[in-house]
């Protein structure tokens, strides 16, 4: 119930207390937000929103101030890493979000369809290649910070059951010439490659992150019904990998768990075969280039292996680090397209610390930032680009 | 001296500082700031309020409107706004305060210095850097590595809290027993007092004439006004860092360890404690190796030329063996020194992985006293059911005792106030003092008859009056109630207590 006079709605979080309890707002995750680092307000903060969260659910009322802090989040979970206390923030965020959603006008129903077309790729593919023609049309704003979107797209065939490659839903439609490298690197390796393509099209993360957690589950439960088997599932972009390692949560059941034990970042999988890359990059070039390498927070933050990144990258370029203990690049998933401000202002520390590097690429294994650091002028590539490029050559 | 703790009192008094705020009429409070500093540096809305009106601490106080300066004459518009509309302000940092110093009383407006963020000028052949106050610790410290220098005060919150804090609060850190705590490290301060006009206490030469001002500021805890450029003083990087860790099965062998050490000749650079709970809870967040079975765990850092740091890890082994210790592990590199080290310095926010909550204490006792206090504070601690965890800087003294529970426990908050009186009793007793570095803020305002008779309040409030004449600037902190001979009514009036709802 809201009321128009004061502004007010009334709200039932439904957060669990003992998480709620779990922060003593000692303040060390601020300088590992994002959003605080620009802002540097209270509100922007980690514990900021928990203290938020607290009061709103202590009072039951909320307000548009409240949806507002809360949507300002990135959920790159850089304050989980930075949290001495282990306070369980990203399900909290989760679970705000989709309180939000149900019970408040959070998530309008034109967002909502935007996030229904991730799960059916054959519409997302057809707008995919509408929106590139009116693209080379000039039709569309570029302040939307679209990167260049594909006409038509290379054709990827399924060669076996070695192994899964989970293709997902823009990143199929955006971004296929990274699965055509992933899939070189696994054949390169002698393995023989099963393509998820329409069988698995959508992980939900993006869903979960705006508090449809509906659709979210639907997503979810469509993937474990679609990639059933033992095979190892190797996915290439962080956001999705993370999410599918989450599944067992998201759904309660015994297959979900089941999958998510299955689930490998590309990096991740391909550091347990580290010596047949290394045969693969040959004799190391004296001169081999310096690129610097941006850690996806799904990678540093949620799933905690971003060194292999760095690792199955030595044989083939010298990986920098940055200086920038992770910190966000602001993409988040649709977050830079909805506050487009706060990203590129997140995303400008980011682009000082690769320029501290002095290398002139960069390898970034999570598509959203991919695409969000190159609407920032640099050359991207992902890291099984590199990889593939070297092997190729 | 006989007072019947204070924390009675505190809790007993009658105030309606809740209430206050809900009747108060701030919006032409608001128009004025917003006229004078602009409305992106100006918020009022009712979660605004709730978030600044709370710190590290456990204390709560009211705030009325937050505002977000970015230069020194926004902070002067501020508090001339202030003034001119009979409203008090509060300076804030970051907010990692433990003693409640930033938390607002008397509706105070916040001033929230995060925004001053800048490091102005370095100045690497005088040594020294300008800053402004919001500026975070650890950030100068990155911002000054290209130089080969650093700013030596390093709480254990340096990645989030500012040196405007450090500066309110002469904060300290594990290097401060070698290197001294923040006083030692701030050259000249410019300062926007409660009238709005700016002075610069201090000044770059070695030897400033006159009365030593700054240092009368650096620790004022935002009672004389707000601090707006700071000159901090440039320490260089030491050549060689060695840290240890000396694993001790009985904990009052690691507290002989450390007195032997100071009498060995030896001044660590830092000389950290921790006790078994401690040790549990940290090394379950950092995984660094610390041996959950010791009685007690010391981190000794030494640093120097390459020779005098080898001499004295061989003393302190030796230190260390004489006193039965179990094992000695020395760093192999940066990365294990700085796993270690991550530990000590999450280690509060840590021990809420055994109680949601924490109240943590900072008293300094005599180093051969440390052992005495510390069994004293377990014993009080198990007298009140409650959960004590010590970690600390035993090199100086200074105790950090924590006290963990669980707010929701009906009456929990009673206990833990009461086990914190006896706790400060105890230390003071052991010849020790009401704090080493969080500051006395409103936490420890209360105690401080405990240390200073009648007379030597009314001396440090007149002081005070010096700079701030009607108590606009952090009103109600440091020094309680009653402490100025007659005109202590304050502008609103409101009592000088702490409020009731004030601990959290």
């Amino acid at each position: 119930m809201s009321d128009s006079v004061t502004g007010t709605f009334n709200i039932a979080l439904g957060l669990d207390a003992d998480s709620l309890a779990s922060c003593v707002s000692c303040g060390l995750c601020l300088p590992h937000c994002p959003t605080y680092r620009v802002s540097t307000e209270e509100m922007s903060s980690p514990r900021g929103r928990i203290a938020l969260m607290n009061e709103v659910s202590r009072t039951g009322v909320g307000d548009q101030s409240f949806i507002d802090y809360m949507d300002e989040c990135i959920q790159c979970m850089g304050c989980e890493t930075a949290c001495p206390a282990g306070v369980p923030y990203g399900s909290m965020m989760e679970a705000t979000r989709e309180a939000l959603a149900e019970q408040t006008g959070y998530q309008p129903r034109w967002r909502r369809s935007g996030f229904w077309f991730l799960g059916h790729p054959r519409l997302l593919r057809g707008a995919s290649s509408i929106l590139a023609v009116l693209q080379r049309l000039h039709l569309v704003p570029s302040r939307l910070g679209l990167p260049k979107l594909p006409i038509t797209r290379p054709r990827l065939r399924s060669t076996g059951e070695d192994v899964i490659v989970f293709t997902g839903c823009v990143m199929d439609a955006w971004m296929r010439d990274v699965h055509v490298a992933t899939v070189e690197i696994l054949e390169a390796l002698g393995l023989k490659v099963h393509i998820s393509g329409d069988e698995a099209p959508c992980c939900g993360a993006l869903q979960s992150h705006a508090g449809l957690g509906g659709q979210a589950r639907a997503r979810a439960a469509e993937v474990v019904m679609g990639l059933k088997g033992t095979a190892s599932i190797v996915v290439n972009s962080a956001g999705c990998g993370a999410q599918l390692k989450n599944f067992g949560a998201i759904l309660g059941t015994a297959e979900a768990a089941a999958l998510e034990s299955r689930v490998f970042d590309v990096h991740e999988f391909l550091v347990t075969r580290l010596d047949d890359l290394e045969a693969l990059a040959g004799e190391r070039d004296a001169e081999r280039q310096r690129v610097a390498v941006q850690d996806p927070c799904h990678l540093r933050h949620v799933q905690r292996n971003h060194l292999d990144v760095h690792a199955v990258l030595e044989p083939f370029v010298v990986p920098v680090s940055l200086d920038d203990e992770g910190l966000c690049c602001g993409a988040g998933g649709a977050y830079s397209v909805m506050h487009p401000d706060t990203a590129s202002s997140v995303r400008d520390r980011k682009i000082d610390a690769i320029g501290r590097t002095g290398c002139s690429m960069v390898a970034s294994a999570n598509p959203g930032c991919m695409m969000h650091l190159a609407g920032g002028g640099l050359d991207v590539r992902h890291p099984v680009e590199i990889i593939a490029a070297s092997i190729g050559r | 001296m006989h007072r019947t703790g204070p924390i009675v009192e505190l809790v007993s008094t009658i105030s309606d500082a809740a209430e206050t705020i809900q009747q108060l009429d701030t919006s032409q409070l608001v128009k004025h700031l917003v006229a004078a500093i602009g409305a992106d540096s100006v918020k009022s809305g009712r979660l605004d309020q709730h978030l600044y009106a709370k710190d590290a601490s456990v204390l709560r106080g009211t705030s009325s409107v937050v505002t977000l300066p970015r230069c020194t004459a926004d902070v002067q518009a501020i508090v001339r706004t202030c003034t001119a509309n009979g409203f008090s302000f509060v300076a804030r940092g970051s907010g990692t305060g433990l003693a409640g110093g930033a938390v607002p009383l008397d509706n105070a407006v916040i001033i929230a210095t995060a925004r001053m963020n800048a490091v102005e000028e370095v100045d690497v052949e005088n040594g020294f850097a300008w800053v402004q106050p919001g500026v975070l610790n650890l950030d100068l410290s990155r911002a000054l590595l290209p130089y080969g220098r650093h700013f030596a005060p390093d709480p254990s919150s340096q990645q989030a809290c500012s040196i405007g804090g450090n500066v309110a609060n002469n904060s300290g850190g594990p290097h401060c027993l070698a290197y001294g705590v923040t006083s030692a490290h701030v050259l000249a301060i410019e300062v926007v007092m409660a009238d709005g006009e700016t002075v610069m206490l201090g000044g770059l030469d070695a030897e400033p004439s006159g009365y030593d001002l700054r240092g009368l500021f650096v620790g004022s805890e935002g009672t004389l006004g707000v601090a707006t450029r700071i000159a901090v003083r440039l320490t260089p990087n030491p050549p060689i860092v060695k840290t240890l860790l000396l694993d001790f099965v009985q904990p009052n062998d690691g507290a002989a360890t450390v007195s032997s050490i100071i009498a060995a000749g030896v001044v660590p650079a830092a000389l950290e404690m921790m006790d078994q709970r401690a040790v549990e809870v940290v090394e379950a967040f950092a995984n660094a190796g610390y041996p959950t079975d010791a009685g007690a765990v010391l981190l000794v850092e030494l640093d120097g030329m390459a020779d005098g740091v080898a001499a004295d890890v061989e003393t302190v082994r030796r230190v260390a063996h004489a006193n039965s210790v179990r094992s000695v592990r020395v760093a192999a590199d940066d990365a294990e020194r700085d796993l270690l080290w991550k530990g000590r310095r999450n280690a509060f926010g840590a021990v809420a992985r055994l109680k949601p909550d924490y109240y943590l204490h900072d008293t300094v006792v005599p180093r051969t006293k440390l052992q005495e206090v510390l069994e004293k504070v377990y014993e009080i601690a198990d007298r009140y059911e409650l959960l004590a965890v010590n970690v600390f800087h035993a090199g100086d003294g200074n105790l950090h005792p924590i006290l963990a529970y669980d707010s929701r426990e009906p009456g929990v908050m009673d206990r833990v106030h009461a086990a914190g009186a006896e706790i400060v009793k105890a230390s003071l007793d052991a010849g020790g003092v009401l704090s080493g570095e969080h500051g006395i803020g409103l936490e420890k305002r209360d105690y401080m008859p405990l240390m200073f008779t009648s007379a030597d309040l009314a001396e440090q409030d007149r002081v005070r009056s010096v700079f701030d004449p009607a108590d606009s600037a952090n009103p109600m902190k440091v020094i309680p109630s009653g402490s100025r001979c007659g005109d202590f009514a304050g502008h609103t009036g409101s009592g000088h207590t702490i409020p009731e709802g004030a601990w959290v």
